[in-house]
């Protein structure tokens, strides 16, 4: 009885702890998930009345192509997918965690603030991409898509969930109420998104417009996006990957930081 | 001195109409969500500008006019319909839902009201909130889209009666869900598209037969229609049918109300 008592001590993994890792992940992922017709259901939904919508309104009013103009919405309806999903997987998350002090569970555990944050950046990433893969499918429905380059495409799908994730996280974390969290993603991320591009090509826009949208960081995503499936692109593509790669460098090493020192958490 | 307090206590003692307890429930209604005037008020001001921005940045250039209108002025009063909708609807059924969830849907039915009094006090508040939000988007569009006044009749008409039938729907919605997932089902799968597809967007004119059929069955084309003649003065259904649509629905949605808060269903179980 003596013996096990005396493996009680410091901490004993690898570099990693791996276990604990995949235990947060799953956590992570699943409590995303439990009501699959609210998390995956409804933007399938609602992006479909979009879709719709934009091939009704174009066909009344207009004498563009809708396949066209299918075509340059839908990379961009998925993007919006991914990241409202990555973004609320994350941040809505931790406000409930720390409304109801569930987040003690990981704080808990035995993971370091580089795991805690790969773990968030990569549960949010999955939630975003498995809600932007039904979107996707969803879209068949109202044209075949090509699929230029498919590295692309699959790069920028994981770049704007991790993205959004992170962002998700350092919202979380801050916001103490969910006044504060609602309104930072009405005013601040949702006009971002809109603005991005998403809805027209900003070739057409006027010069001011344009420079504008190019400091909006989303809009490199969308268009790196989009890029992936028609092969055509306003900005150059390497441009695009360089600014998720950055922004996602950077949101991680914040997001490290706010764990480690247990800002808003450990208080 | 104690005989007589306790003779005060007895039937409830009112004229016809308990018009305190009504004003109450009224006032309790607007004040939940004045006081949160950001999230009832603003963002919804936001919401429907962005979207007047999208459909502007994605279809304005390749649209001149409709009818005899820009697509600015077309787009806008059904924006505008739209938000009021879902505001109205939204501060009904939330606020059921939520008393329902919290336990304190009892301020609601301990009160000496009648169901009357409780169906017109719930309805006012949604009514106030779509009014509110009507008026808040109309300015935040002002700076950017030319509107005119054709109608005032029918803009003031249309707005009182949209906001009261789906504040109404509201509250039948918040008494018939049980959680929060209902509630986000109704919103997604009926309000939602009832009201993207309603003629907000686009003209029914010019749609083709089906979907002209399936606009013209949708209550919503016929307030936001009728919304739009007032701006613009041009409509694409009957004005008439418009009125008449609008006038019934209420009618029957304010029974049903009535009835439901007199049954008690799903309220007092």
């Amino acid at each position: 009885m003596a013996a096990p008592a005396l493996r009680l001590g410091p901490r004993r993994f690898g570099r990693v702890n791996w276990r604990g890792c995949l235990n947060l992940l799953r956590r992570q992922f699943k409590s995303g998930f439990a009501d699959l017709h609210y998390t995956i259901l409804g933007p399938v939904v609602s992006n479909a009345l979009y879709l719709l919508l934009f091939v009704i309104a174009s066909t009344s009013l207009t004498r563009l192509d809708p396949q066209a103009l299918i075509a340059f919405i839908a990379p961009g309806l998925i993007c919006f997918a991914i990241a409202e999903r990555a973004f609320e997987a994350s941040g809505a998350n931790l406000i409930f965690e720390k409304h109801h002090n569930t987040h003690t569970d990981w704080l808990m555990a035995p993971l370091t603030a580089t795991e805690r944050a790969a773990c968030f950046a990569l549960s949010s990433t999955l939630g975003g991409v498995t809600v932007g893969a039904a979107v996707a499918l969803m879209t068949l429905a109202f044209s075949w898509p090509s699929l230029a380059h498919p590295g692309a495409l699959i790069f920028f799908a994981l770049a704007t969930g991790m993205m959004h994730g992170l962002i998700g996280t350092l919202l979380g974390i801050w916001a103490l109420k969910w006044d504060q969290y609602t309104a930072l993603h009405t005013f601040v991320l949702l006009p971002l998104a809109f603005l991005s591009g998403v809805f027209a090509p900003i070739d057409k826009m006027p010069e001011l417009a344009q420079h504008l949208i190019r400091l909006n960081p989303i809009f490199y995503l969308i268009d790196g996006f989009r890029y992936g499936m028609s092969g055509a692109a306003s900005a150059d593509p390497l441009l695009s990957a360089l600014v998720a790669l950055g922004m996602n460098l950077a949101l991680f090493l914040w997001v490290h930081r706010w764990f480690r020192s247990g800002y808003r958490l450990k208080s | 001195m104690i005989t007589s307090t306790t003779s005060t206590l007895g039937p409830r003692r009112y004229r016809a109409f308990n018009w305190v307890g009504l004003q109450t429930l009224y006032a309790k209604e607007v004040r939940r969500f004045v006081s949160v005037a950001t999230q009832t008020v603003l963002a919804p001001m936001v919401t429907t500008l962005l979207f007047l921005a999208v459909f502007v940045l994605a279809l304005g250039h390749a649209v001149d006019r409709v009818g005899d209108v820009a697509y600015m002025s077309f787009l806008a009063p059904g924006l505008i319909m739209m938000a009021i909708t879902q505001n109205a609807f939204a501060n009904t059924s939330s606020s059921i839902l939520i008393s329902k969830i919290q336990g304190n849907i009892v301020d609601l039915l301990m009160p000496p009201l009648s169901p009357l009094e409780r169906t017109i006090g719930m309805a006012g508040g949604g009514l106030t909130r779509g009014l509110i939000v009507g008026v808040a988007t109309w300015v935040a569009m002002l700076p950017f889209v030319p509107m005119s006044a054709a109608h005032p009749f029918y803009i003031l008409f249309h707005a009182v009666a949209a906001s009261l039938m789906m504040s109404l729907i509201g509250v039948v919605a918040g008494i018939w869900a049980e959680k929060f997932d209902h509630m986000a089902a109704i919103t997604n799968f009926v309000v939602t598209p009832a009201a993207f597809l309603s003629g907000a967007f686009y003209s029914a004119q010019r749609l083709p037969e089906f979907w002209q059929g399936v606009a013209h069955a949708n209550p919503l084309f016929y307030m936001i229609d009728g919304f739009r003649y007032g701006f613009i003065g041009h409509a694409d259904g009957s004005l008439g049918a418009g009125i008449a649509v609008m006038l019934g629905a209420n009618a029957l949605l304010l029974w049903l109300t009535h009835r439901l808060f007199a049954v008690g269903y799903r309220l007092k179980a």
